[in-house]
């Protein structure tokens, strides 16, 4: 009994030092990865970049004063060639369970994304919380290589600017892989991604270096700039501001943005919207289909420049009906853009419509994208005034 | 193997102290008729060993008796002898009655009856109990034509006297420690429990040192297995030599090959009260201040008898602290290997790169890095126990250059190994005990080569293995988990929680059924204010 049990503790030993400590990764052997860029080449290849953290530069007070990432490319036939075929160049391996932004080059967005992003979401090393941006009118590698300030690693800018501005203006939509994936695979829903752009003014040899962050006024800056439509997988085309706003009120991932209205006798408030809730309903009348959007907004009034009487309930109420009545011809005209130009079911009609009646979905699925063109949409909007802030009338009224 | 089990074989009971145990049939023998035989044999006995002190006198009025005093110098109370020994029989007896020492025959019976001014007088006839009390400390007196003698208690000498605990230090409660003494460690515990139903059963231990040995318990509480149990194992050592109670510790206790304490030990009395008083069996021994309790179960070495003189909330917020500081104790390092050399995408992305950047230059694995800096600031405990107390302050500031920001600025470790290893060594000393402390420091080495080598899967391997081991074991017939395994509801009031005191309706379940009841229902009812 005992020599058997010193027996097994030998064995266990042994274990531990045979084991040889599989997969034991050391911090200081992982290049961590936190932006990664996909090219097309001109000869059809793949061209990876990653964007790499420094860390010394980026934590702690040990910096040498070198860049806080670096970019390593390389190029293959298929992405997971070109991550292996990285380690010509980089002397540590790619990690990339950290990731927080991939970008795609417009070039590739069109050909079609879905087959490079099947290594994203099969890697076992990768999470599917990263957000997903196409660079628009450029190649992502050119992205990766603007130097940012405030936040160091151009990949948390990147970032964090877009869940800021998704939830604070709502012009942008910060889509994660799993559900740019649903978006892809479904029938009636087509996916959309936010587009990012590189502004680079004047020199590259400047802009593009430290320089960059030690300006004002810096000469190189990324900004996200409406979304970029897909049909399936590939890009058609892209939409501007007010489409874009709709179409996160529509989809119901409008967090917080602000709208202008015009005031009853001239002038301008603005409604600053909270919370917003948008229920889709589809119906099969007469054999056609048809939507019914329903869209439910509370919010404050932000601004006031026009003269109006804020303490009497009347106002408010003539103030919500006119925010009602602007927001459903902005809704209306937005959505009726997107369906006569770019004719891909990005709302999701086409969902409501499944849900609403199986059996007629099964006969419009089929040529959907045409029945979508011409679906009537019917829009209700009720929008609440909660609050008007710490003043009652607007002070400009006593300027006169 | 083979070769080891002949050998085994061959050193199969011989006993190792042959010459010792004839000495000792040899002993057996009666005393003398004759002082001078006696004497001499005393003498001969003892190798003239020169700290035993034989007085020869004589005393009476019309016929002189010989007389012999022997004591051992420095472990009597000289005052004593000379005030109510030497005093009584050489001068009193003469300013006293006639017949006193008329006769011989009746001679001894006069000495304890009328002359010796003192409390405990025993008789002796053989040499073997005349030696053992000699050299306990108890004053012999023979007299001359007289195959008998009196062993008189008188011991005394130099003792370190009641002192503050020092290693279990508590900021409200008693101060007072228990001593080298075992009468004054008794007396201590009496002075807690007066009831008559606190007994006190003696043994003599070690064929050499003949070390007394104390069974404290409460009759009527103390579960009477367990009191035998005792017994049993007390008697059955046999061993030269009983220096410290830690030799008692392992020669009763349960499992040897365990990294846990299964015999709960104390300086403190309040705490052996307590203990005693949940139904459990005090062992003290002579010569040092450490006092076993037995059955120790696992949750005893949580406890800290603070715990009871504090308000109950702060009192359960410190045991639930206390069992958050074993676990940091125990998996301190090893989490921090295993998140950083298998786990890096469960750290938040600025958490891995700050952890990155430290590691940058350091160039050994964080195992070794981990086990470097572990092993450091062992030895600078181990260091800091040993060493001559004046050496202490160099030595604080060497430690603190070592574990400490010279290391990290070597670039030998990084600055959050310095973090795991300091929070971790500071969470090892919270338990107030530091039998157990030990057991998880040294149980933290395994758990890091388990998360070197397997991460986060090997640690919980590792950790459900402990938690086994842990349930397997006993301590006098009880679980050690009780009463978390088994499961005892009502016993929990006293672990994670304390609850007040007045709501600690029985004592442990588990320890002893006997005599269950502890508080009546005497919660605190103030007088509603109707003013």
């Amino acid at each position: 009994m005992k020599r058997s049990f010193t027996m097994f503790i030998i064995l266990i030993v042994f274990l531990l030092f045979t084991a040889g400590c599989w997969n034991r990764r050391e911090l200081n052997e992982l290049a961590v990865t936190l932006a990664i860029g996909l090219d097309k080449t001109s000869d059809d290849q793949y061209l990876l970049t990653a964007q790499v953290v420094n860390p010394g530069e980026v934590a702690g007070d040990r910096g040498a004063g070198s860049s806080p990432v670096i970019i390593y490319s390389a190029k293959g036939k298929t992405v997971s060639e070109a991550i292996r075929k990285i380690t010509d160049e980089s002397p540590r391996r790619i990690y990339p369970s950290h990731l927080r932004v991939l970008v795609i080059g417009e070039s590739l967005a069109k050909e079609g994304i879905g087959k490079p992003l099947d290594l994203f979401s099969r890697e076992w090393d990768m999470r599917s919380d990263f957000y997903i941006v196409v660079a628009k009118g450029m190649d992502a590698k050119n992205i990766l290589k603007v130097p940012t300030a405030l936040e160091k690693i151009p990949a948390n800018k990147l970032f964090n600017t877009l869940s800021l501005s998704s939830k604070v203006w709502s012009g942008t939509s910060a889509i994660t892989l799993d559900e740019l994936i649903t978006d892809m695979v479904s029938e009636g829903k087509q996916p959309v991604l936010t587009g990012i752009q590189a502004d680079i003014k004047g020199d590259e040899e400047t802009s593009l270096s430290k320089q960059n962050v030690e300006r004002i006024d810096m000469p190189a800056r990324l900004s996200y700039n409406g979304l970029a439509v897909f049909d399936k997988d590939k890009l058609v085309g892209w939409l501007n501001e007010k489409q874009s706003q709709t179409y996160t009120v529509v989809t119901s991932k409008e967090k917080s943005t602000v709208v202008d209205v015009s005031c009853p006798k001239g002038g301008k408030f603005v409604y600053q919207v909270m919370s917003s809730n948008t229920e889709m309903k589809g119906k099969i009348k007469n054999g056609k289909p048809e939507i019914d959007l329903n869209v439910h907004v509370e919010g404050n009034i932000s601004e006031v420049e026009c003269p109006i009487d804020l303490t009497k309930t009347e106002s408010i109420d003539q103030l919500e009906e006119i925010y009602e009545k602007t927001s459903k011809k902005v809704f209306k005209k937005a959505i009726k853009q997107v369906q006569e130009e770019y004719k891909t079911d990005i709302f999701g009609f086409g969902e409501a419509i499944h849900r609403a009646d199986p059996q007629a979905w099964k006969k419009l699925k089929k040529d959907w994208a045409k029945h979508f063109e011409n679906v009537p949409v019917n829009i209700r909007v009720q929008g609440e005034i909660r609050s008007i802030g710490t003043i009652d009338n607007p002070f400009q009224e006593k300027l006169k | 193997m083979s070769f080891l089990k002949k050998r085994r074989k061959n050193s199969v009971k011989r006993p190792l102290f042959e010459q010792d145990d004839q000495n000792m049939e040899t002993n057996k023998e009666l005393l003398k008729t004759s002082l001078q035989e006696n004497i001499q044999h005393v003498k001969q006995l003892l190798g003239n060993s020169s700290d035993i002190v034989i007085r020869e006198i004589q005393i009476g009025k019309k016929q002189l008796v010989k007389v012999c005093i022997f004591y051992t110098d420095g472990l009597v109370d000289t005052n004593s002898i000379q005030n109510f020994i030497m005093e009584s029989i050489m001068l009193d007896i003469h300013t006293g009655q006639e017949q006193i020492l008329s006769s011989q025959q009746n001679i001894l019976q006069q000495l304890k009856d009328c002359i010796l001014a003192v409390g405990d007088i025993r008789d002796v006839t053989e040499f073997s109990s005349l030696l053992t009390s000699l050299l306990s400390g108890d004053v012999i007196l023979l007299v001359d034509g007289h195959a008998q003698g009196f062993t008189i208690g008188m011991r005394g000498g130099k003792d370190r006297g009641v002192m503050e605990a020092t290693t279990e230090t508590i900021i409200r409660g008693p101060k007072e420690g228990f001593t080298e003494k075992l009468r004054t460690n008794t007396a201590l515990i009496r002075r807690k429990i007066k009831t008559p139903q606190l007994w006190l059963e003696s043994k003599k231990i070690g064929k050499l040192t003949i070390t007394d040995v104390g069974i404290m318990y409460i009759n009527g509480i103390v579960n009477d297995k367990v009191v035998e149990e005792v017994h049993r194992r007390l008697d059955r050592i046999d061993i030269d030599g009983i220096l410290e109670s830690g030799y008692i510790e392992e020669l009763i206790q349960d499992e040897t090959y365990s990294p846990f304490p299964t015999i709960y030990y104390s300086e403190r009395p309040d705490v052996v009260a307590a203990e005693l008083l949940e139904g459990k069996v005090a062992i003290l021994v002579d010569g040092t201040p450490i006092v076993l309790v037995v059955p120790g179960l696992f949750v005893s070495f949580i406890q800290s008898s603070e715990d009871y003189y504090q308000r109950t909330f702060f009192s359960s917020l410190n045991r639930m602290l206390r069992f958050f500081c074993i676990l940091i104790a125990l998996l301190g390092p090893s989490v921090y290997i295993a998140l950083t050399t298998f786990h890096q995408e469960m750290l938040p992305t600025p958490l891995l790169i700050g952890l990155a950047a430290q590691r940058e230059g350091v160039p050994f694995p964080a195992f070794i890095e981990a086990l470097l800096m572990e092993i450091g600031f062992e030895i600078l405990r181990e260091a800091g126990l040993r060493m001559p107390r004046a050496i202490g302050p160099a030595m604080s500031i060497v430690g603190t250059l070592v574990i400490g920001t010279a290391a990290v600025d070597a670039g030998i470790v990084s600055a959050a190994m310095v973090i795991v290893v300091a929070i971790t060594a500071v969470a090892s000393f919270v338990l107030p005990s530091y039998a157990i402390s030990q057991s998880f420091r040294m149980l933290r080495f395994p758990f890091m080569a388990l998360a070197a080598s397997f991460g986060l899967f090997g640690i919980l391997v590792g950790f459900i293995a402990l938690v086994l081991h842990m349930c397997s074991l006993r301590s006098f017939e009880v679980p050690y988990m009780s009463p978390f395994a088994p499961f005892i509801r009502e016993d929990i009031k006293d672990t994670v929680i304390r609850v007040p005191i007045w709501r600690m309706f029985s004592r442990p379940r588990i320890i002893s059924q006997k005599n269950n009841k502890r508080v009546q229902s005497s919660a605190p009812k103030p007088p509603r204010n109707n003013m």
